[in-house]
């Protein structure tokens, strides 16, 4: 009966690798978390199974071939469900398991081919940002510079003169630190923004999801903080400029958007100045604090958009009182018309 | 079997289950992520449909200062609820684009305040002048704005009109009212303006110069 159940088996465990082999392919990272040695035979089951019901309901495939892998399916549970023997169970899983994988080897193999092809056509981007991961390693050791580029190719295997691919060295360096800390701030935000719609936490006030957010993106540069003044002078040479303006608007309004601000008007402007000041001065700030766990740079934040919603607060009302200022002139002024008796429209 | 049955169906109920949460969540996914725009493939159509979006909400802003500054002068004569008319629609117009601008991030354009102050003194000085030159006004905008929204349907349709199915069905939704607008404008009289050729042309010019700065600033 066990014999019998691997052979019966083998379709639905061969379907379960090649849907594991496509879904490793689309989300590479999910290659590390696959368990490859033991598979929990419930899940592959499942898979296995989700393969034949996804083949049931497509219908266009032969009709014969699913349903007689759901029913060895189903005969294989019976068998498995009526012996409770643990051990037997797992060098059951475990024979299947490789006999499954010898038999969809011609298929993961042409499916390496495609990955190597892939790898041929890595873009010069995707290269260079694999070199620039690398080279943050070094950048306490070499600090912002060519060094660090040429110590971080080493470690892919690759020539230290292939630091000669960017043209802007140390400049480009800060520039792929500053894209990657974005991305990473918008995931965090897009994944708080999902949590708030499916009601899973409550959503922020405007002035501390700013101020949570300005926090979360600074701390970022705390493992480079004591190098990060010459990253900071870096940005600042004049052909640096436009990119790491750019890259400061973008953060500027991904965090706008993700604190719902919906603004076409002016105040689109001027909330977008407001966060870059704010972003820009506690960075400043940041650099020279000495207090434990940067204390003081978040007592700085905490008061400047304090700062922010204060002057909101007095912008407001003054546009109140300005309108309420006018309505009363417009009316004092037909008043007088009247009393002299020059109102046409009376 | 009967045993096998029943606890296949135990199994086959969060599979189904979860296979129906897996077909809804890009379903969903995709009805919040964009109604009207849909999201661009490269910086090349951002870069398009930003300039659009732009300059299209510029324009229904600019319209609806027009329609208050004739409002603030003629709007307790008998052109009045005709001129509101018309006005209501334009906050319609431009309530969409601001929808449409936020939901797919785009940036006003920062002319804004002067296209405040810009529309509401043609408006305002337009209808000084009379009811006639108010009309007047109206036709050659909307002319130049129904012109400038066609060329963008045009630009659309041969890109991919697919796929711009629901913003070319908000463009040519507009059009068509400023179209309506523009004949309501010649209805009353405006063409009796004297010098009504220059008049039209010098708008027209002012809108063509406030369309080409709002693309781009």
């Amino acid at each position: 009966m066990p014999v019998k159940s691997c052979l019966t088996l083998f379709k639905p465990f061969t379907l379960c690798l090649r849907a594991r082999a496509e879904y490793s392919q689309s989300f590479p990272f999910a290659v590390a978390a696959a368990p490859t040695p033991t598979v929990p035979h419930n899940i592959c089951l499942r898979q296995g199974l989700h393969c034949t019901t996804a083949r049931l309901q497509d219908g266009s495939k032969s009709d014969a071939s699913s349903s007689t892998s759901s029913s060895s399916y189903s005969e294989h549970y019976q068998a498995h469900s009526a012996k409770h023997d643990a051990a037997a169970a797992s060098q059951d899983d475990s024979m299947s398991y490789t006999a499954a994988e010898e038999a969809s080897r011609p298929n993961t193999s042409y499916q390496d081919q495609d990955g190597e092809q892939d790898e041929e056509y890595e873009t010069e981007e995707q290269l260079q940002a694999r070199i620039l991961n690398a080279a943050l390693e070094f950048v306490p050791l070499h600090g912002w510079s060519a060094e660090a580029i040429a110590a971080g190719a080493e470690t892919l295997g690759l020539s230290s003169a292939s630091s000669g691919m960017f043209s802007n060295g140390a400049g480009d360096l800060v520039l792929h630190f500053i894209t990657q800390c974005n991305s990473k701030l918008t995931e965090i935000l897009a994944e708080q923004h999902k949590q708030i719609q499916l009601g899973q936490t409550e959503p922020k006030k405007t002035a501390d999801f700013l101020r949570d957010a300005v926090e979360t993106r600074l701390r970022m540069y705390i493992p480079y903080i004591e190098s990060w003044p010459q990253a900071m002078s870096i940005l600042l040479l004049p052909h640096n400029i436009p990119d790491s303006l750019k890259h400061l608007s973008n953060l500027v309004d991904d965090i706008w958007y993700y604190a719902g601000d919906r603004s076409t008007d002016m105040n689109w402007y001027t909330k977008r100045a407001a966060l870059t000041g704010i972003y820009n001065t506690t960075e400043l700030v940041m650099l020279q604090d000495s207090s434990p766990d940067f204390q003081d740079t978040w007592n700085f934040l905490d008061n400047r958009i304090q700062d922010v919603v204060n002057m909101a607060t007095t912008a407001k009302q003054a546009q109140s009182t300005g309108e309420a200022v006018v309505q009363g002139l417009m009316g004092a002024a037909v008043t007088l018309k009247n009393l002299t008796g020059m109102n046409q429209r009376r | 079997m009967q045993m096998a049955a029943h606890t296949g169906s135990h199994l086959f109920g969060p599979l189904l289950a979860r296979q129906c949460l897996r077909c809804r969540a890009p379903l969903r996914q995709r009805s919040c992520a964009y109604s009207v725009v849909p999201p661009p493939l490269d910086s090349e159509e951002k870069r398009m449909l930003d300039r659009f979006l732009r300059v299209d909400h510029a324009g229904e802003y600019g319209a609806n200062r027009i329609y208050a500054g004739q409002m603030a002068v003629l709007g307790r004569s008998r052109t009045g609820p005709l001129i509101q008319e018309m006005w209501d629609q334009e906050k319609k117009h431009l309530q969409k684009f601001n929808e449409i601008l936020a939901e797919s991030r785009v940036r006003p354009t920062a002319l804004l305040p002067f296209w405040n102050i810009a529309g509401f003194a043609l408006g305002a000085s337009t209808a000084l002048l009379g009811k006639e030159w108010a009309m007047a006004c109206t036709v050659a905008v909307e002319e130049s704005i129904s012109e400038h929204y066609n060329s963008q349907i045009r630009a659309l349709m041969e890109r991919d009109p697919e796929r711009y199915t629901e913003l070319l069905h908000v463009l040519k939704e507009f059009r068509d009212d400023e179209m309506e607008h523009h004949d309501t404008g010649l209805e009353h009289e405006a063409e009796s303006v004297p010098g009504y050729w220059l008049v039209k042309n010098v708008i027209q010019l002012g809108c063509k110069a406030a369309i080409y700065a709002s693309e781009r600033i």
